[in-house]
């Protein structure tokens, strides 16, 4: 569960000690080093995470403002009309400025932070564009905030970037159908989608590895996912309107403490298999060879779910590419001895590079079987901290 | 010490002889540098400034406003956001500081504000986060501090209180934000200002969108003038002026070196006698005039600053009642303000130097400098000046003739050129007019011994005093000029204001409440009329058939009603003034001088102005004088703009019933709607505030002029003070021949009150062009407007008795010396 | 060690030139002393000018320790007249804005050759002790001169050139002002050139010459 946790978990708290006010890339100088950006700090004063048994659904697809970081994280592997691949993103993230207080003071007064990012990703081609709202916990999320996401009817959004139920009330889970649509940019440099994503099977909690006290346990992060989705829609790039459809993983996570001290980045998979089989998988990077945890979860296309750890699984870079000034890890080679599997995974293009406040690199994968490179499925892969 | 030292030490233990001169050298590049640097340091203050507020966050943005003239609040800004409009919201309004002063408060929300703005800048502490939260942070200028009462040292993170009582979230100096201007998160701006959801604008990056949403209006950034270009004319006056002080004060400084050489003239040729070498001497001379004009610039520029600051509020006061644009108090100096002070005093100093050293160089070992061919030199000079007078007087012509060919409110360059052209000529006419004068009056006095000498003796004092007479010149028709135009406007300014206030009180209720009030009023029978008046903003789109580049202008309403027709001022109409007026009613249009001379606008021109409905095309009907408006603004009739351009109400004007009495009916509605000071206002209140605005306009114009006087005045006291031993001597003979002291002390002071009155005659005639010359052309280019030329006898007078008293004052030091010394010495007094 | 040899001087006047020297030939050898006598406008002047090399001759050659002056730039005239020479004028041209003892000193400070000693002594010997720090205008006449011999003789030149020495003075003043000349001209061991139109001053001298219609002759003692 953590890999895409601490990922986006980097991203939010990164924005907020090096973001907009200081430039972007900027290391947090003279900031105490806790963990990577400051993750590894202590969350007084927030709510605890209630424990998994006390999941209750519609309730917890809304946001929990008493927790200090949440998201809607959503990644798509798509195709248009011609069969040529093409990926999307949109993601919601919230940080809490501080345990909310009743009432809070003023309409305009901020104590949670909202950032959105966009992406389209075709061949050369990568457009990327990121907002920000401030939101208050107490008082909910009601429609005349900028941003904001309510439980029921499920709707998520950031100005005009929306992420929506269109499930009807009372048939099922309301992530079961979504739809999401974005538009960024203007003139020749504008891009965009509006997507409807219907899941195949049912939602997946992940478990929690072991790497410090802190963080594992009772009180920990929640982390959840949908994804069996089934895409189709429109996007629209260069100019032009594409028919599209393909698969999508939505990611949920919220929580408060969310990282050892000593880590430092991370790589994470989500990858589609073929059978309709799922892959999560990240690897946290330490200093040293034993500060690095490895874990994922095997899901069978029925929803059923098996936690892996540095025992079930390996994860190997095989080849590095110089992106955006960076040596970032474009080739991997992934083995589940349990399910026979020696993959090779590698990314569709190297320009994936995410540059927002705090840049990232975000992109598709293929997914190939080692031995005789037939082709095993695709997913996303998004490393952090290089 | 080195034979060269020897040399240079020999050349200046003259100065230790003459002190007097030494002083005065110092004092005219003082007083030259003191003022240059001063209104330099100004200028570069203020420019600062403008900088600053032109790089705050929303200067380059559009703007979008409602359409209706209702007011923005919070639902605008989400609604247009959830719509994908990148808009941000800007909360801005006024605080009071415990100190009474009053400061801008402008609240943002840093998270969708675009852009680098001066908001981005790094260095505040705790960052975003720290903005964003409670306690929040204050965001301002170091110099915006001391109107908050805060040292620079513990400002950072101190909440000092505001006058209602409430703080101040803790303080963030940032040196990037314009002065007197607090930025603070808009949640913490929205609790100190009290205004909950509303909002002052929303500002979107520019030319995101192409046309505004359906409701809004869109103010493109480049229809706003930045406060640069508004007050750049304000501060070309301001140097112009510098210059001139600068110019009278290396007049001084000629002088004094001019004197110092022709007394060392024996001295040069006995070092040259004694083995220093001709270009040696040329070098040291060089060398002391640097020496000199390094410590008089420096003393000048130390001093200029401390003018700066003592003329700073003044100037802001100027800039932000008359152009609204905000100026630290305070001096900001940048490294080449120091640098390019120093370089202007000491080139000036070269410059008027120049003339000694090329004498010095050329200076014969032997043939000592005869009196007569010394003489043979005055004459040819005057030949040359009255030329050069002819010159420049021809320059002027050719200004004048350029410039009247040109539309009005063109050419601020060349008409201070044609200032300075006359007062050139003038300057330069002024010694052979004197030496003419002087020839024909000595022709004429032979009968009467001492007079002749008297104006011989004159005569012989004309090379040196010249200068100094120049340079009182100058300064008095300066003087004269500026102070008829500035005595002028000041009555057209009253007279106007006059005419505009016509109503017994002012109101400026909430809008919420404006109907309510008006409608109580209208049941009062002590009220005679109500004039309502709107204020908008559009623009200009075409005039007639022409588009034209896209101009913001104001709009204004007025109820013409039986009060304001018949003294409200117009300058020109399309079919008299009765027409007009029903005209205006009936939906055409006047504009104001401003604007009309700055587009070439004339009644009988249609105007096509963007409004909510569409554009409107309004006929001009009238031009009216709008004296203190840095804006062109087009007048309607309340209804009117009301209707057409859905313009929020303005204040209300409450004309009283014949004998009816202004003060129960402000205390009845003050007591009825709860209205707080600032919102009802009498007439003798608002032409308070107004004039006070105006005197304090021109109160840096009066200081800077008298200023240039003085030193004027002090030339002539260093001239006459430098050359009173020499005097002396020259009177020893008529002492010796009979003449009492007492006598001699009135021929001389005769002899220099008949040549400041001759100056001060001639300072009257040039004082009147260099006003015409102001309210002709300088005003019309730098404020928009015209006035009738004024001629003041009482100011002229004035000038004549201020050449007199200062000549006078100037002479009176030498001659009371004169009086005091034993009659012996004054034979005593030998050359040496 | 001072060498004229035909020289020729003309004044351009508005009345056309003036011939002033028509062909003078004078030598002078080092330590002698000399006398130039003449009626008033008789070029008396002129020959010391060129002599001092202030002014240069239109032909001829005036040489002084055998160099060409004529050949000389100015700046090397100037270091001649400051190292070489010392001058003595009628009107005695000190320097109003320096005190008694920095006039007397000016001179051999230029030269970059002051002895204290000999200022000292000259202090003394020209009966200006007590009054070093006075103003030139606050000394008689008759101390003035004195004060300009003294400031001539400071460097110990190798030729002291006086114009009417004594011109100013009365008889009395002269004769004593004349005789203190002399003595220190021989002390410093000097050349002496004096220009007079008086027979008393120029007797005491080595040689006499007299210059009527622009040529030299010789003057009865």
């Amino acid at each position: 569960m953590r890999g895409r946790a601490l990922a986006v978990t980097w991203l939010v708290a990164g924005w907020l000690v090096t973001g907009l006010l200081v430039g972007c890339e900027r290391d947090p100088a003279g900031e105490p080093r806790a963990g990577f950006a400051g993750l590894g700090t202590d969350a007084g004063g927030f709510t605890p995470v209630a424990p998994e048994a006390a999941l209750r659904f519609p309730e917890d697809h809304g946001p929990h403002p008493g927790t200090r970081l949440e998201w809607w994280y959503l990644t798509a592997n798509l195709r248009d009309a011609e069969g040529a691949p093409l990926g999307i993103q949109w993601t919601l993230f919230r940080r809490a400025l501080r345990p909310p207080t009743a009432p809070a003071a003023g309409a305009w007064a901020a104590d949670q932070l909202w950032m959105a990012h966009v992406a389209v990703s075709r061949g050369a081609d990568h457009r990327v564009a990121e907002r920000f709202a401030r939101g208050a916990g107490q008082g909910g999320a009601d429609e005349a905030r900028q941003a904001g996401v309510i439980a029921d009817p499920f709707r998520a959004w950031l100005d005009d970037w929306r992420l929506e139920s269109r499930v009807e009330a009372g048939t099922g889970d309301a992530l079961d159908r979504l739809e999401v649509s974005a538009e960024a940019g203007r003139g020749e440099a504008a891009f965009g989608y509006r997507l409807t994503l219907d899941a195949q099977g049912p939602l997946v909690l992940h478990g929690k590895p072991a790497f410090g006290e802190a963080a594992a346990g009772a009180g920990g992060p929640i982390y959840l996912s949908q994804p069996f989705y089934r895409v189709t829609g429109t996007v629209t790039l260069g100019g032009e309107r594409l028919s599209v459809s393909g698969r999508a993983w939505l990611d949920r996570e919220w929580g408060n403490q969310l990282m050892a001290p000593w880590h430092h980045g991370w790589d994470w998979f989500s990858l589609h298999l073929a059978g309709g089989r799922k892959l999560m998988v990240y690897r946290l990077r330490g200093e040293a060879a034993t500060d690095t945890t490895l874990f994922g979860s095997w899901i069978a296309a029925d929803g059923e779910t098996r936690a892996l750890d540095g025992e079930a699984l390996s994860l190997t870079p095989l080849a590095t590419r110089s992106v955006a000034g960076r040596e970032l890890p474009l080739r991997w080679r992934l083995t589940l001895p349990e399910q026979g599997l020696d993959l090779e995974v590698s990314a569709r293009h190297p320009n994936r590079w995410m540059s927002t406040s705090v840049p990232y690199w975000e992109g598709a994968v293929t997914v190939r079987d080692r031995d005789d490179g037939a082709a095993r499925g695709e997913g996303y892969l998004e490393m952090t901290g290089y | 010490m080195s034979p060269l030292g020897v040399a240079l030490a020999t050349l200046l233990s003259h100065y230790r002889r003459h002190p007097g001169q030494l002083a005065m050298l110092l004092l005219g590049l003082w007083v030259a540098g003191a003022l240059w640097s001063g209104v330099q340091a100004i200028n570069a203050s203020a420019r600062d400034s403008y900088a600053r507020a032109e790089a705050l966050f929303d200067a380059d943005l559009d703007r979008l406003t409602p359409g209706d003239g209702r007011p923005l609040d919070r639902r605008d800004f989400v609604t247009l956001r959830r719509a994908g409009l990148p808009v941000s919201p800007i909360l801005e309004g006024e605080v009071t500081t415990a100190s009474g002063e009053r400061l801008t408060l402008i609240g943002i929300d840093p998270l969708t504000l675009p852009g680098d703005s001066a908001f981005a800048s790094p260095g505040a502490d705790g960052g975003l986060e720290a903005f964003l939260a409670p306690p929040w942070r204050t965001r301002l200028a170091p110099e915006t501090l001391a109107a908050l009462g805060q040292a620079r040292r513990a400002a950072p993170g101190a909440t000092p209180a505001l006058a209602g009582g409430q703080r101040l979230p803790p303080l963030a100096p940032t040196p990037a934000l314009p002065p007197n201007t607090l930025v603070m998160d808009i949640a913490a701006a929205a609790r100190l200002l009290e205004r909950g959801d509303g909002l002052s604008r929303l500002v979107v990056p520019a030319d995101t969108l192409a046309t505004a949403p359906p409701g809004y209006r869109l103010v493109r950034a480049e229809q706003r003038l930045a406060p640069g270009e508004l007050t750049a004319s304000f501060h070309l006056s301001l140097t112009a002026m510098a210059l001139l002080a600068l110019i009278v004060g290396l007049f001084i400084v000629q002088a004094a070196l001019g004197l110092a050489l022709e007394q060392r003239l024996g001295l040069l040729r006995t070092l040259r006698a004694l083995g220093v070498p001709g270009r040696t001497l040329v070098g040291l001379l060089a060398g002391e005039l640097v020496l000199l004009g390094l410590a008089g610039a420096l003393a000048g520029i130390a001093s200029g600053v401390g003018l700066a600051s003592a003329l700073l509020p003044d100037v802001a006061a100027t800039l932000s009642s008359l152009y609204g644009a905000e100026v630290g108090r305070t001096l900001r100096l940048p490294w080449h303000y120091w640098l390019g002070g120093l370089g202007v005093v000491l080139g000036g100093l070269l410059l008027a130097g120049s003339g000694v050293l090329w004498r010095a160089a050329r200076l014969p070992v032997l043939g000592l400098g005869q009196a007569q061919a010394w003489r043979a030199g005055f004459q040819r000079q005057l030949r040359r000046q009255a030329l050069g007078g002819a010159a420049s007087a021809l320059a002027a012509l050719g200004l004048w003739a350029w410039l009247a060919v040109r539309p009005p409110g063109e050419g601020l360059l060349a008409a201070f050129g044609l200032v300075a052209a006359l007062l050139l000529a003038g300057a330069l006419w002024l010694p052979p007019l004197l030496a003419a004068a002087l020839d024909g009056l000595g022709r004429r006095m032979h009968r009467r011994p001492l007079l002749q000498w008297a104006l011989a003796d004159l005569q012989l004092q004309l090379p040196r005093l010249a200068l100094a007479m120049m340079a009182l010149l100058i300064a008095l028709s300066a003087n004269l000029g500026v102070g008829s135009m500035v005595g002028g406007f000041r009555l057209t300014f009253l007279d106007w204001l006059d005419q505009r206030l016509v109503a017994d009180l002012y109101l400026r209720p909430p809008p919420a409440r404006l109907d309510e009030i008006d409608a109580w009023l209208a049941e009062r029978p002590e009220v005679a009329e109500r004039l309502a008046t709107a204020g908008g903003e559009t623009t200009l789109l075409a005039i007639g058939d022409a588009e034209t580049p896209r101009q913001s202008v104001a709009l204004f309403g007025i109820t013409p009603g039986d009060a304001v027709r018949p003294g409200w001022p117009l300058k020109a109409t399309l079919a008299g003034r009765e027409a007009a007026w029903r005209e205006l009613a009936g939906g055409a249009a006047f504009v104001n001088e401003q604007l009309a001379i700055a587009r070439g606008i004339a009644p009988g021109d249609r105007l096509t102005l963007a409004a909510p409905g569409g554009d409107e095309r309004l006929l001009v009907v009238a031009v009216y004088p709008d004296y203190g408006n840095p804006r062109g603004e087009v007048l309607l009739a309340t209804p009117q703009l009301r209707r057409r351009f859905q313009a929020p109400p303005g204040s209300l004007g409450i004309v009283l019933a014949d004998g009816a009495a202004a003060k129960p009916l402000a205390a009845a509605l003050r007591s009825r709607f709860a209205l707080d000071a600032t919102a009802l206002r009498d007439q003798r209140q608002v032409k308070r505030l107004a004039t006070g605005i105006f005197e304090r306009t021109f109160a840096i114009t009066r200081a800077l002029n008298a200023l240039t006087l003085a030193v004027a005045a002090l030339a002539l006291l260093a001239t006459l003070l430098a050359q009173a031993r020499e005097r002396r001597r020259r009177l020893a003979p008529l002492w010796a021949l009979g003449v009492p002291r007492g006598r001699l002390v009135r021929v001389q002071l005769a002899q220099l009150g008949a040549a400041a009155l001759a100056t001060g005659l001639l300072a009257l005639p040039l004082g009147l062009a260099v006003s015409a010359c102001l309210v002709d052309t300088i005003n019309v280019a730098a404020f928009g407007w015209r006035l009738p030329l004024h001629v003041f006898p009482g100011e002229m007078l004035l000038t004549l008795a201020t050449a007199l008293g200062a000549a006078l004052l100037a002479a009176a030091l030498p001659s009371l010396t004169l009086w005091r010394t034993p009659p012996r010495a004054l034979l005593a007094e030998e050359a040496p | 060690m001072l060498d004229i040899r035909q020289v020729h001087k003309a004044y351009a006047t508005p009345q056309g030139p003036l011939r002033v020297l028509a062909g003078v030939d004078l030598r002078l050898a080092a330590g002698e002393s000399l006398a130039l006598m003449g009626e008033s406008g008789s070029g008396k002047s002129t020959l010391l000018h060129l002599a001092a090399g202030l002014d240069l001759p239109d032909r001829g050659e005036v040489r002084l320790d055998d160099r060409a002056i004529s050949s000389l730039a100015e700046p090397q005239r100037a270091r001649l007249r400051r190292e070489r020479l010392g001058l003595v004028f009628q009107q005695f041209h000190l320097v109003p804005s320096l005190d008694v003892l920095d006039n007397l000193r000016l001179q051999a400070r230029l030269a970059g050759r002051e002895s204290p000693d000999w200022t000292a002594r000259l202090v003394a010997r020209l009966g200006l002790a007590g009054r070093e720090r006075h103003y030139p205008e606050q000394l008689s006449g008759g101390q003035q001169q004195r004060l300009a011999i003294g400031r001539a003789l400071a460097p110990r030149p190798a030729l002291l050139l006086a114009d009417e020495p004594t011109g100013n003075l009365d008889e009395t003043t002269a004769g004593e002002v004349l005789a203190l000349l002399l003595d220190l001209v021989r002390e410093a061991g000097s050349a002496l050139l004096v220009v007079t139109h008086s027979p008393r001053v120029a007797a005491p001298l080595d040689r006499r010459l007299r210059l009527s219609h622009g040529r030299l002759g010789e003057a009865p003692p």
